[in-house]
């Protein structure tokens, strides 16, 4: 009953998502077809895992699928990480600048 | 030899370093851009180390030098060039930057980036 | 007629240097700036194929290894090049057109920036020198900042001032790679730089190599605006002028594929360069749509779905055969055309209602219903609906993942396609078709004459390019033949 509830809660989020201002429903439907293609789309992608090792990408995308639906509505936490502010935007810039240069420098080769 | 192209080197590692730091975690906006800008100048100073020859000469040809003892001894001249380009397009961009903030410190009385830059999306929406 | 070559640079660079230097001309400035943005779709269609090397500096045989070396900053002018140029050059047009008759007194300097951005983008994709790709890079990033400062939207200023942050450090990180490549193999020209590492005079598996591959991969991630670049990118769409914005993102696009066509020039030889590109494509397909459908204002909602469209660009040329590259470089033509056309119609709702809410829009097809119907078919374009253009793309890129044996590239290309769609059909319900809200007042403000004739020029030419893609097609993967 717990997931049940929390999936009738989404629309609750969505509508803090908009304030101020009001809520049209077809804000909220198109925010619940984002949070179903955001789900989707990321499970889709952990399949092409396979073509590294089909285990893993077994694997991969159950835990995905697991995590990614027992922690909706994603929406909100998605957006509240890609905002205006020039202080998240820098952050996740440098983040991935260090995430490539150490996975080219490390695992470059490994493809 | 080597010790001068590697302490070079070093300075302009650690000169990039600086800047992502202050990129991250200074506030004020000054500071945060002079900082940035460490980055340009760590990435011109590596081009310079790349061009550095120990022992060589001013690539300028003169006449009467000998044109194989010159190909040889010469510095690299192109990474040079390459720098002061760099520099002038970095200045130029630095201005922009501080004119904006000096545009922007007028609207706003402070330099924090915080209160500046801050995420402006819920405000114009509705407030129209 | 090659000395046509240069010209395409230095027409648009010196009718900006000679229009803000006699802006205070008025009706001399107008006429002029006319002038020189007709030509500029001219001239490439005008000029022939071929190389411009600068100085004259012919290429030297090395007799000894047999290589050829390139002195000179050579320019090399091919039918890609050609279409690109022609249609940034039209875009540039019509954004002048759109931008002269809508202010009687026009601003000298804002011209100035349009054209510098073309120039620079111009030189960008004619380019075979990767320092000479950078210096202009670094201009259009001046120029597009410029142009977002310009607009008179609310906090413009601050997204200016936030790009340019991001920029000095996107751009100095590219650098650093060039002379990371530059210190491997003595030399900025791309072909002999691409001859060393294919002749195995550079050992590709070493550290300052791949290293070389992720600094310019970040560089181009910020060029292009794919994550974690998107929210800049579409925030700096959003506060410029809906024409500008129009223009910036063909500017975007064509960065993108200048550069992403050198790094597959030098680093496709490694295959971790594809698995890259792949990987922040499919990244900037979902966030991109993902967000699209959350927002509330239309401009950033088009900003998003614009970001969300590069992601076909990056999967085209990351899937890396003759037939995805060419998809892809299609694609990227589509996309400068579907979303010019988008921009400019949305912002003549913003002309005609002051409005950027969807919530608070409704009804407008009884009164603009021109403009509703273009930017209907426009949106179709957009998601990928047959006959037009972006069906044409979309279709060869699903097909070109389904024969690289990637069917969960294709399923995920075609979701994004439908989740775009929706996109449409949400906001041009909100917009056009639910009873106009009480509190909204449509002052009998008529959309700018201009808008129509640029939105229907470009319609044309995405339901030609639906109906005829060969045109197009055929002369790219020559080109892409050329390359791989």
């Amino acid at each position: 009953m717990k997931l049940y509830d929390q999936i009738f809660d989404v629309v609750k989020q969505f509508k803090k998502l908009f304030s101020p201002g009001p809520v049209t429903n077809a804000d909220v439907s198109g925010s619940i077809t984002a949070e179903i293609f955001i789900i989707v789309s990321l499970v889709l992608s952990a399949i092409l895992l396979r073509h590294v090792n089909v285990l893993l990408a077994a694997l991969v995308t159950l835990i995905l699928a697991v995590v990614l639906i027992s922690n909706i509505p994603l929406i909100p936490k998605f957006k509240k990480e890609q905002d205006d502010s020039l202080e998240k935007m820098l952050f996740y810039a440098i983040v991935t600048l260090a995430i490539i240069v150490v996975f080219m420098y490390w695992g470059g080769n490994l493809v | 030899m080597a010790q001068t192209q590697l302490a070079i080197l070093m300075a302009s590692v650690a000169l990039i370093v600086i800047g992502v730091y202050s990129a991250i975690f200074i506030d004020n906006i000054i500071k945060k851009i002079i900082g940035i800008s460490f980055i340009e100048e760590g990435v011109n100073l590596f081009i310079v180390a790349i061009g550095y020859k120990a022992g060589g000469v001013v690539p300028i040809l003169m006449p009467g030098m000998d044109t194989t003892w010159f190909a040889s001894n010469a510095a690299y001249p192109l990474p040079f060039g390459l720098v002061l380009t760099s520099i002038v397009i970095g200045a130029s961009t630095l201005a922009v930057m501080l004119a904006l903030v000096m545009v922007l410190y007028r609207r706003y009385g402070t330099l924090s980036t915080k209160v500046m830059l801050a995420d402006t999306s819920k405000q114009e929406e509705y407030n129209e | 007629m090659n000395e046509l070559i240069p010209i395409m640079v230095i027409v648009p660079l010196m009718a900006a240097l000679l229009i803000s230097a006699f802006s205070k001309f008025n009706k001399a400035t107008k006429i002029f700036a006319f002038v020189v943005a007709i030509c500029l779709p001219i001239i490439p269609l005008a000029s022939n194929y071929g190389l411009h090397y600068f100085g004259g500096y012919a290429p030297i045989l090395d007799n000894v290894t047999n290589v050829m070396y390139h002195p000179a900053i050579t320019y090399s002018f091919t039918f890609l090049q050609q279409i690109f140029i022609a249609i940034v050059g039209l875009l540039t047009f019509l954004v002048v057109f759109v931008y002269l008759t809508k202010y009687k007194k026009v601003s000298g300097p804002y011209l100035f920036l349009l054209f510098l951005g073309t120039a620079a983008v111009t030189a960008m994709i004619l380019t075979d020198d990767i320092f000479h790709m950078f210096v202009f890079f670094e201009i259009l990033a001046l120029a597009q900042v410029g142009i977002v400062a310009a607009s008179s939207i609310d906090y413009s200023y601050e997204m200016a001032l936030k790009y340019m942050i991001l920029g000095s450090i996107g751009s100095p990180i590219m650098l650093l790679g060039i002379g990371f490549l530059l210190a491997l193999t003595g030399s900025v020209n791309v072909t002999d730089i691409a001859t060393a590492v294919h002749n195995g005079l550079v050992d590709i598996t070493s550290p300052v190599f791949l290293m070389s591959l992720a600094l310019i991969f970040f560089g181009w991630l910020y060029a292009s605006g794919l994550p974690p670049f998107h929210t800049i990118k579409s925030g700096v769409y959003s506060k410029a002028e809906p024409h500008g914005a129009a223009l910036l993102q063909s500017f975007t696009v064509i960065s993108m594929i200048s550069i992403v066509l050198i790094m597959f020039r030098i680093f496709s030889t490694l295959p971790i360069f594809e698995v890259l590109i792949v990987f922040f494509s499919i990244l900037a397909m979902i966030l991109g749509v993902s967000l699209a459908l959350t927002q509330t204002d239309f401009r950033r909602m088009i900003g998003f779905l614009a970001v969300g469209e590069l992601g076909f660009i990056g999967l085209g040329i990351g899937l890396g055969t003759t037939f995805s590259l060419t998809a892809g470089l299609f694609q990227a033509l589509n996309e400068i055309l579907i979303t010019a056309l988008l921009f400019i119609g949305f912002g003549a709702i913003v002309e005609a209602t002051n409005e950027v809410d969807t919530r608070k829009l409704g009804g407008l097809l009884a009164y603009h219903p021109k403009v509703s119907i273009m930017l209907l078919i426009g949106g179709m374009a957009m998601a990928g609906v047959p006959p037009l253009n972006g069906f044409q793309s979309k279709l060869m890129l699903v097909q070109a993942s389904l024969n690289c044996g990637y069917p969960e590239l294709s399923i995920l290309a075609i979701m994004v396609s439908i989740a775009t769609f929706v996109v449409f059909v949400k906001t041009f319900y909100t917009m056009f078709l639910k009873p106009k809200p009480k509190d909204l007042e449509l002052e009998n403000k008529e959309v700018p004459r201009s808008m129509i004739f640029t939105m229907g020029v470009l319609l044309i030419i995405i339901i030609l390019l639906g109906i005829f893609p060969d045109v197009v097609t055929t002369g790219i993967s020559n080109f892409v033949g050329g390359i791989l």
